[in-house]
């Protein structure tokens, strides 16, 4: 009360008021306490879960079943098959929703036809009938197609050009065939989510580009394809932690080479059940914690641009706009 | 020899069975800055684009410096352009978007060193120094290190304009570069325009500001329903406008 002008007043009290009491909230973390309690009750009480068997040692003088060779040699397999199939769905899947976003209708027609057999047939499927392929051929190569048909016409019989080939029953079982089926169908879902990712890029983005002079690979590579990553990559976290689930169907290939058909065969021998079904499920939670934890870096590195503290200190910003300049953001926002 | 940096002759375009363009003839002169007015969906936004080849013309002849746009013409016969072809002679044209159309994912300095890296694949050095050089010259020399979402419109906008000019254009092609800007966002923008028209560069600029138009205009064109009204120095055209459409768009935006 000095020299206060008329238009320059006394700044009030922040306000403290009580805040809203809401019970329904409180009465629902009661009942998840007391479930949570059970459960952990029956984690450490029960004895048929016997985690002695699951972590330290399943039969005299061996490791627990959760590291036992086998299961571990199965981890690898259920490893390396999410790998190389989701790289197959990957690359397959970029191009096919690459073609299914071209001028040319052939190509979008054939796009269209194959997303729409392979996410048609069940994997299950795919996985039984993969396995059985070697019915259609006897050998598989590489060469020039149709080659005794071409030989026949002009009067050689069985003419043989492959400059490669492989006993069918070598090639299409066991690993690469649950490689290929699982890899196969990936890529039709993988195309859906890629062409959805494109499409979600701003058209004004390409132009840009293109106006510049930079050629369609590179308007796709260095301007479209990095912005639709961050709507392509959350679905692509959710196939790759299907997948890995996915590859025990290859059991039905049949492939041995695979987590959960060991664990399964440790059952089968030393029939403990339950305990086995449970270090399935601690596998298939560490493996997919850190794949999680690979999909929040790739998210953080494509949300380049995006990012919340961008966007905060943008708002800040407009306030700041809007205030006349009179609130200093931190570092002027220039660093 | 041609002084004719733009030629357009008899130009049609039609998005299906809407005809946007009804035959345009417009010259426009090196060193000139032509501001193409005219009430929205008068087809003027689509002449530019056609200039670049963003469109494609379907009847008529566009030439930029003497070359046929996205054609070849062998024997009398129009062949169409590969995308190669196309994309150099779009280097050679600046354009800067209503929308600014920066890539979000790159910083101030990124985008404009993005096409003379990957285009003209000058060296990183050299091109950073440049794209900075530009970005002092528009203004933003602080703000290089910037992703588009942390500037205001305006400084967006004279961005895009530095990111056109680092591919060394001898055209620039403005699609109402102010009209998604915040009123006190637009003089920046102009301004830097007026600095790119007093260097000399050739500029053809689809704008409502009337007052640009007539300040750094060296001719105005007005069109509407997808012919040219009518076009002349900007005395001649704002100032006494002959055509009763020039009038009545004039009183409505002065």
């Amino acid at each position: 009360m000095t020299d206060q002008t008329p238009t320059e007043r006394a700044r009030p009290e922040p306000i403290k008021a009580v805040p809203v009491r809401r019970p329904g909230r409180w009465v629902l973390i009661a009942v998840l306490a007391v479930l949570t309690a059970m459960f952990l009750h029956v984690l450490f009480t029960n004895d048929q879960f016997r985690w002695k068997f699951i972590f330290l040692s399943y039969e005299p003088g061996k490791r627990g079943v959760l590291f036992t060779e086998p299961v571990l040699e199965g981890l690898r397999g259920t490893l390396l098959l999410t790998v190389t199939s989701m790289v197959i769905g990957v690359v397959l899947g970029v191009i096919i929703a690459i073609m299914r976003l071209s001028d040319n209708w052939i190509l979008r027609g054939v796009a269209f036809l194959y997303t729409w057999f392979f996410r048609a047939v069940p994997r299950l499927v795919l996985c039984v009938l993969f396995g059985n392929l070697n019915i259609l051929w006897s050998r598989v190569g590489f060469g020039l197609p149709f080659d005794h048909q071409i030989g026949r016409l002009f009067g050689i019989d069985d003419l043989n050009a492959q400059f490669y080939s492989i006993k069918a029953t070598d090639l299409l079982a066991g690993f690469v065939a649950g490689m290929l089926a699982l890899g196969l169908s990936e890529a039709a879902y993988m195309a859906e989510i890629v062409r959805a990712g494109i499409q979600s890029v701003d058209p004004g983005q390409g132009e840009a580009a293109t106006a510049l002079g930079l050629s369609r690979g590179q308007v796709l590579r260095r301007v479209v394809l990095p912005q639709a990553m961050r709507v392509i990559v959350p679905p692509t976290g959710n196939e790759v932690i299907a997948m890995v689930k996915d590859t025990s169907l290859v059991a039905f290939v049949p492939v041995t080479f695979e987590l959960f058909f060991q664990l399964n065969a440790i059952k089968a021998r030393t029939f403990v059940v339950f305990p086995v079904l449970v270090a399935a499920v601690i596998w298939y939670l560490v493996i997919c914690t850190v794949l999680m934890i690979g999909q929040y870096f790739l998210e953080r590195h494509f949300g380049k641009g995006y990012g919340s503290t961008g966007r905060a200190r943008q708002r800040l910003r407009d306030i700041e706009v809007e205030q006349g300049g009179r609130i200093v953001a931190e570092g002027g926002g220039s660093t | 020899m041609t002084s004719d940096m733009v030629r357009a002759e008899n130009v049609h375009k039609s998005f299906g069975s809407l005809e946007v363009l009804k035959g345009i003839d417009l010259v426009v002169k090196s060193g000139e800055v032509c501001c193409v007015l005219g009430p929205s969906g008068s087809g003027k936004s689509t002449f530019l684009r056609c200039v670049n080849h963003l469109e494609k013309i379907n009847a008529g002849k566009i030439l930029v410096d003497g070359d046929l746009v996205g054609y070849h013409e062998r024997g009398g016969k129009l062949h169409e352009m590969k995308d190669s072809e196309v994309a150099r002679q779009r280097q050679q044209i600046g354009m800067v978007f209503q929308r600014f159309n920066l890539f979000p994912h790159m910083t101030a300095l990124q985008n404009v060193m993005e096409a003379p890296c990957r285009v003209k694949k000058e060296d990183k050095a050299g091109a950073r120094d440049r794209a900075a050089g530009l970005l002092d010259r528009v203004g933003l020399g602080d703000k290089k290190d910037s992703y588009p979402g942390q500037l205001s419109g305006g400084q967006q906008q004279r961005v895009a304009i530095a990111r056109a000019l680092a591919m060394r254009p001898k055209l620039m092609l403005f699609d109402e570069p102010t009209s998604a800007l915040d009123p006190e966002l637009v003089g920046e923008v102009l301004d830097v325009m007026k600095d790119l028209a007093r260097d000399g560069m050739t500029m053809v600029v689809v704008t409502h500001e009337i007052g640009f138009a007539r300040e750094v205009g060296d001719t105005v064109v007005f069109m509407d329903g997808g012919v040219v009204v009518e076009q002349g120095s900007p005395a001649e055209i704002i100032a006494n406008p002959q055509q009763e459409r020039t009038k009545a768009f004039l009183s409505k935006v002065l």
